[in-house]
C-alpha cells in the first residue's frame, strides 16, 4: 500500500512531510466540532442546564404532557405504518423490475415516475393529495360531489408518506434483487418446488436483511418528516416534528422545542444502532456473486404477474396523477372553484417570488460545490489514509445526516443565536446547515467508489515510479470524480428541496423555495405553491439530467455505469 | 521489431528479511522470518509454496510496497532497503492486473513513461514497441474492460516492462487465467524474459508453473524458505519432507539405513533390502529416515516371486490419456505407480495381482523430521 500501517510516521514527521494533509486533517475537525458538535452540545445544554445549574424540569414538562405523548406515540405510529406499507410496496416494485420481464422502456417509465416524489420537495405528495381528496377536491368534490371533507389525520398522511418515501425502498432492494443470482431460484424450482414455494422460501429469505433495512429507512424518514404532517395531519393528529415546530414559532418556546426534539432522538437512535449493528452484519449473506440480469425462466406465475403490474402501474399513474393536478392548480385561477387557464401564478412567482427563488439558488450554489468538495475530500481521507481518530472523525461526519432534520435545526438555532457566534439570519447558516447535513452522502459515495477501487492501483502507480502526489492527481482522484459529480448532484436537489431543518434558520434576509411554498399553502395561495413547485421541480429535473449527462462522459468505454450514484 | 533493450542485468541479495503482521483474526502473523534469496543477474527465481506462507508478503518487501522489519535487500549491490517502491526501477505485474480503468490500453502502457517525462514521440514509439511485442499491436485505444482475461494480463506485462525495469517481479500473474491459457502465457513470459534478459522473480503456488518457467525455485513453507534449486534438484533429491510432497506426486515410505557402501546406501524399506543412490553426505547405520519413490519410478510387471520384485494388489487404475495411474498395496503402504499408456496391453485392473519393482538407481533418502535424529 501506498500508506502502509507498518510504515506509520511519528506524527511530527508527518506534519512535516506533508503539510498540506496536516492542514486538511486540522482544518476538518474544526469544521466539524463547529459545525456539527457543537449545536449538539449547545442543543442539550439548552435542555438540561438553566442558569448554569442542571435541571430535568423541562423535559419532565414534555414528557408529562398529554398532548406530547400522543405525539411521540403518533409518531412511532405513522412511521411503523410508512415503513411496512412503503417497504412492501417498493418491494413490489423491485420485483416487477427484476423478475416480470418487463419491456426496458416500461422499467424506464415507472423510474422515472417512481423518482418524482424522491426529487421534489418532501411535500409536494401532500400538496397533490388536497388537491385531489381536500375539501375542493378534484375528487372529493368534483366527483364525489362530497361537501365538508376533511382530508386531514393519519391515513392521508400516511398515504402521503408512503408515496413520498417508497421509492428509497424501491431503490434499494431493486439492486439486491437483481443480484440474487437466479440460478439459486432455478435450482429450487428444479427441485420440484412451486414458483410460489420458491419466492416464499428462498427469494423472500435472502432478502430479509434487505427488507429490514428498507423499513428502517422508511420509519426513520417519516420520523424526520416535518412537511407532510404539517400540510396533511391537522389538529387531531399530532406528531413530534410538527410539535417542535409549533412550540418554537407559535409559542416562542425554544426550550420546549429542544426538549420535544431530543424526544424524537430517542427511537431515531434506535433505528441508526439497529441498522448499525443488526441489519449491517446480515448484509453480506444475500452478495452471492455474480448478478444475473433478467431471470432466465418464468419466476411469476402469469396471474402473479398481470397482478404485480398492474398493481404497480396503478401506483405510478397515481403519482403522475398528483403531480398532473399540481400542474393543473398552477395553470388555473383558482382551482375547485375558477378553471380558467391562466399564467397568473408563474408571472407571481417571477415577480414577487423572485427574490426568494434567488435566495435559494445563491445558497445552492454556495452549498453544493461546498458539499461536494467536503464530501470526496472527507471519504478519501477515511478510506485511503491512516491517522489518530478517524473512525471517530467518520462518526461525527456522519450525525447531521443521520439526525431527523428538526433535531439539527433547532440545535443550529440555539447555538447560532446568540454571542459569540451569530449567524442566524445570515445566508450563511443555511449553506452550513446543507453542507454538514448532506455532504455526507458524497463521503457515503466516495467511500463506497474507494472501496472498490483495489489499492494495487496506488502501488502500480507507484511501482511505474509516480510518487504519492503524482499517483492521487492521475490515478486516485479521476477515479473518485463520479463520486464527486453525484455528491454535486444530491447537493443541488436537497438545497433546492429540504425543509425541516432550515425552516428553523431562514430569515427576512434569506428564505428558501420550500418555506414560500409551506406559507403559500397555509395562505391558502394555492396556485402559487403550485407553481412554485412545479418550477422546483423542472430545475431539478434539468440539474439530474445534466449530472446523468456528465456521469456518462465520464464513463470509459467497457465499464459499469456510474448512475445509481444518484441515488444515495 | 525493435525489443526494448535490455538494462545491464543485476543480481537481487534479500538478506535475513523477517517481516510480522498484526492480523484482525489470526493475531500475530510471522509473514516472513529470516528470508535470504541471491537472485543472479538475469535470473528466472520462482517463490513456491502453499497460501499464505509468505511469498507475497517477500515480493512485496522487495518491490518496496512493504518495509521489512529485520534484514536488508539490495540491486546490484546497492541497498535498497529504505527506498520507496516508486525509485527502485521494478516492475510489478500484479495478480489483479492493476490496470487503470479510467485509462486506455496505450495510456496504461505509456504511464510510466510520462511519470518519467519522456517525449511524446519517445513514449509512442515505445508503446508501439512493446504492444507489438505482447501481442497487442492495434490495441492502443481498447479500454481495459472491454479486454478479455488473457489481454489484460498482456497489458500488464507491457506495462510492466516498458519502463526497463532493472528487476521484474510476478505475484501470481496467471492465476485468473484459464489453464490453457495459463501454459501458453507462462511460455510466453518465460521468452520474454530470456529475450530481454531482466532479472525476475515470480511468485506462485502452482508447482508445474514454476518448474515451467524457472531457472531456480525457493520453496517457502510458513514464512521460512524451505530449499532453493533447479526442478530437478528439488524434484529428484528434495532434503526435506515438506519439499518432497509439495513439488511432485511422492510415495514416502519409513525406511532405516543398514550400511553406507561406495555410492549406494542399503536400506530396510517394504520389508527389503534396497540399495539406493548415495547423494550428499551420508546417514550413519541404523538411521531411520524415509525412502522417497517418484511414481514413475516403480514398475509394475507380472506377479513374480524372485527375490527383487515386491508382491503387490491393484486398488485403483485411472486411464488419463497419455499415462495411466494406479494405486498399489504393498508391503502395507499404498503406492501411487504412474506408467505410459503408449504400448501398455495389460489392464492390471483393480484387484489384480502385480508385481512391484523399483526402477534402477532410483529413490532417494529424506530425512523424516518426525523421528528427530535428522542427518
Ligand atoms: N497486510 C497484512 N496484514 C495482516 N496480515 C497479513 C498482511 N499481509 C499478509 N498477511 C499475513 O501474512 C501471511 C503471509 O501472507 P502472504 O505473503 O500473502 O502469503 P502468500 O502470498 O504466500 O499466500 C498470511 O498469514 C497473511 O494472512
Ligand atoms: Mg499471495
Amino acid at each position: 500500500m501506498v500508506v502502509s500501517a507498518a510504515a506509520r510516521p511519528g506524527f511530527g514527521a508527518r506534519w512535516r512531510a506533508e503539510p498540506a494533509f496536516a492542514v486538511a486533517l486540522t482544518l476538518l475537525w474544526l469544521l466539524l466540532a463547529f459545525f456539527i458538535l457543537y449545536p449538539i452540545v449547545a442543543l442539550v445544554a439548552r435542555v438540561f442546564i438553566d442558569q448554569g445549574q442542571f435541571t430535568s424540569a423541562t423535559i419532565v414538562k414534555v414528557l408529562t404532557d398529554r398532548n406530547q405523548v400522543a405525539a411521540f406515540r403518533n409518531s412511532l405510529l405513522l412511521g411503523t405504518l410508512v415503513g411496512v406499507g412503503g417497504t412492501v410496496l417498493g418491494f413490489g416494485f423491485a420485483f416487477a423490475a427484476t423478475r416480470c420481464r418487463l419491456p426496458p422502456t416500461v422499467v424506464r417509465l415507472i423510474d422515472i415516475a417512481v423518482l418524482l416524489p424522491l426529487v421534489s420537495p418532501p411535500f409536494t405528495t401532500a400538496i397533490g393529495y388536497i388537491f385531489s381528496f381536500g375539501a375542493r377536491g378534484l375528487i372529493t368534490y368534483d366527483l364525489l360531489g362530497i361537501r365538508n371533507v376533511s382530508v386531514y389525520g393519519l391515513t392521508s398522511t400516511m398515504t402521503a408518506e408512503t408515496l413520498t418515501y417508497f421509492p428509497i425502498a424501491y431503490l434499494t432492494l431493486r439492486p439486491m434483487l437483481a443480484a440474487i443470482d437466479s440460478n439459486i431460484e432455478g435450482m429450487a424450482l428444479s427441485l420440484g418446488a412451486s414458483r410460489w414455494r420458491v419466492f416464499r422460501t428462498v427469494t423472500l429469505p435472502l432478502c430479509t436483511p434487505g427488507l429490514a433495512n428498507a423499513f428502517l429507512l422508511l420509519f426513520a424518514a417519516s420520523l424526520a418528516d416535518f412537511a407532510t404532517p404539517l400540510i396533511l395531519a391537522g389538529n387531531q393528529f399530532p406528531v413530534l416534528p410538527t410539535q417542535a415546530y409549533l412550540q418554537i414559532t407559535g409559542l416562542f418556546d425554544l426550550s420546549g422545542g429542544a426538549a420535544l426534539s431530543l424526544v424524537l432522538l430517542m427511537p431515531a437512535f434506535v433505528v441508526f444502532i439497529a441498522q448499525r449493528f443488526w441489519v449491517g452484519r446480515r448484509f453480506y449473506v444475500t452478495v452471492t456473486g455474480k448478478g444475473a440480469g433478467q431471470a432466465p425462466f418464468d419466476s411469476v406465475s402469469p396471474i402473479a404477474r398481470v397482478l404485480l403490474v398492474a398493481a404497480c402501474v396503478a401506483v405510478t399513474l397515481f403519482i403522475v396523477y398528483l403531480y398532473a393536478l399540481l400542474v393543473y392548480a398552477s395553470l388555473v385561477r383558482a382551482f375547485g372553484a375558477n378553471d380558467t387557464l391562466t399564467l397568473e401564478h408563474y408571472r407571481a412567482v417571477f415577480t414577487e417570488g423572485l427574490r426568494v427563488l434567488f435566495d435559494t439558488l445563491i445558497i445552492a450554489a454556495f452549498a453544493t460545490p461546498l458539499g461536494g468538495l467536503y464530501g470526496v475530500v472527507m471519504g478519501y481521507l477515511i478510506t485511503r489514509r491512516r491517522f489518530v481518530g478517524r473512525t471517530a472523525m467518520e462518526i461525527v461526519s456522519m450525525i447531521h445526516y443521520a439526525l431527523p432534520g428538526t433535531i439539527v435545526g433547532i440545535a443550529y438555532l440555539i447555538a447560532f443565536n446568540d454571542p459569540p457566534i451569530v449567524l442566524t439570519g445570515t445566508a450563511v447558516i443555511l449553506v452550513a446547515c446543507y453542507v454538514f447535513r448532506y455532504g455526507p452522502t458524497g463521503i457515503r459515495t466516495t467511500m463506497a467508489l474507494l472501496q472498490q477501487v483495489d489499492p494495487s492501483l496506488e502501488e502500480a502507480s507507484h511501482s511505474l515510479g509516480a510518487g504519492t502526489g503524482t499517483t492521487f492527481r492521475r490515478i486516485t482522484l479521476p477515479l473518485v470524480l463520479p463520486a464527486f459529480f453525484a455528491a454535486l448532484g444530491v447537493m443541488f436537489i436537497r438545497s433546492m428541496t429540504a425543509i425541516s431543518a432550515t425552516i428553523f434558520l431562514v430569515s427576512i434576509s434569506w428564505t428558501l423555495v420550500t418555506v414560500r411554498i409551506l406559507e403559500n399553502m397555509t395562505e391558502l395561495r394555492l396556485g402559487m405553491a403550485a407553481a412554485f413547485s412545479v418550477i422546483v421541480v423542472i430545475i431539478v429535473f434539468i440539474v439530474i439530467g445534466a449530472i446523468g449527462q456528465v456521469l456518462r462522459l465520464l464513463r470509459t468505454p467497457g465499464s459499469k455505469p456510474a448512475t445509481g450514484l444518484l441515488a444515495a | 521489431m525493435n525489443t526494448p533493450a535490455p538494462a545491464e542485468a543485476i543480481g537481487v541479495t534479500v538478506a535475513h528479511v523477517s517481516k510480522r503482521f498484526t492480523h484482525a483474526v489470526k493475531g500475530e502473523v510471522h509473514a516472513a522470518r529470516d528470508v535470504s534469496l541471491d537472485v543472479a543477474p538475469g535470473e528466472f527465481l520462482t517463490l513456491l509454496g502453499p497460501s499464505g506462507c509468505g511469498k507475497t508478503t517477500t515480493l512485496r518487501m522487495i518491490a518496496g510496497f512493504e518495509m521489512p522489519d529485520e534484514g536488508s535487500i539490495a540491486f546490484g549491490g546497492h541497498d535498497v532497503t529504505r527506498l520507496p517502491a516508486n525509485q527502485r526501477g521494478i516492475g510489478f505485474v500484479f495478480q489483479n492486473y492493476a490496470l487503470f480503468p479510467h485509462l486506455s490500453v496505450f495510456d496504461n502502457v505509456a504511464y510510466g513513461l510520462a511519470v518519467r517525462g519522456e517525449s511524446g514521440s519517445e513514449i509512442g514509439r515505445a508503446v508501439g514497441d512493446v504492444l507489438a511485442l505482447v501481442g497487442l499491436a492495434g490495441y492502443e485505444r481498447q479500454f481495459p474492460a472491454q479486454m478479455s482475461g488473457g489481454e489484460q494480463q498482456r497489458v500488464a506485462l507491457a506495462r510492466a516492462i516498458v519502463i526497463h525495469p532493472r528487476v521484474l517481479l510476478f505475484d501470481e500473474p496467471l492465476s485468473n487465467l484459464d489453464a490453457r491459457l495459463r501454459v501458453q502465457m507462462r511460455d510466453e513470459i518465460r521468452a520474454l524474459q530470456k529475450r530481454l534478459a531482466i532479472t525476475a522473480i515470480y511468485v506462485t503456488h502452482d508447482q508445474e508453473e514454476a518448474m515451467a518457467v524457472s531457472d531456480r525455485i525457493a520453496v517457502m513453507n510458513r514464512g521460512s524458505i524451505a530449499e532453493i534449486g533447479t526442478a530437478e534438484t528439488l524434484y529428484h533429491s528434495p532434503r526435506s519432507r515438506f519439499v518432497a510432497e509439495f513439488i511432485g506426486r511422492a510415495n514416502l515410505v519409513a525406511a532405516q539405513v543398514i550400511a553406507v557402501r561406495d555410492g549406494y546406501v542399503d536400506v530396510a524399506a517394504l520389508d527389503r533390502q534396497l540399495a539406493i543412490p548415495r547423494q550428499g553426505s551420508a546417514l550413519a547405520a541404523g538411521t531411520r529416515c524415509l525412502l522417497l519413490l517418484r511414481p514413475e519410478a516403480i514398475v509394475l510387471g507380472e506377479p513374480d516371486a524372485t527375490s527383487g520384485t515386491l508382491a503387490g494388489t491393484v486398488r485403483t487404475r485411472t486411464f488419463l490419456g497419455e499415462k495411466i495411474e494406479y494405486t498399489i498395496a504393498c508391503a502395507g503402504v499404498t503406492l501411487q505407480v504412474v506408467r505410459h499408456s503408449q504400448g501398455v496391453t495389460d489392464a492390471f485392473a483393480p484387484g489384480a495381482a502385480v508385481g512391484v519393482q523399483i526402477a534402477r538407481g532410483a529413490g532417494t533418502l529424506v530425512a523424516d523430521a518426525s523421528q528427530g535424529d535428522s542427518p
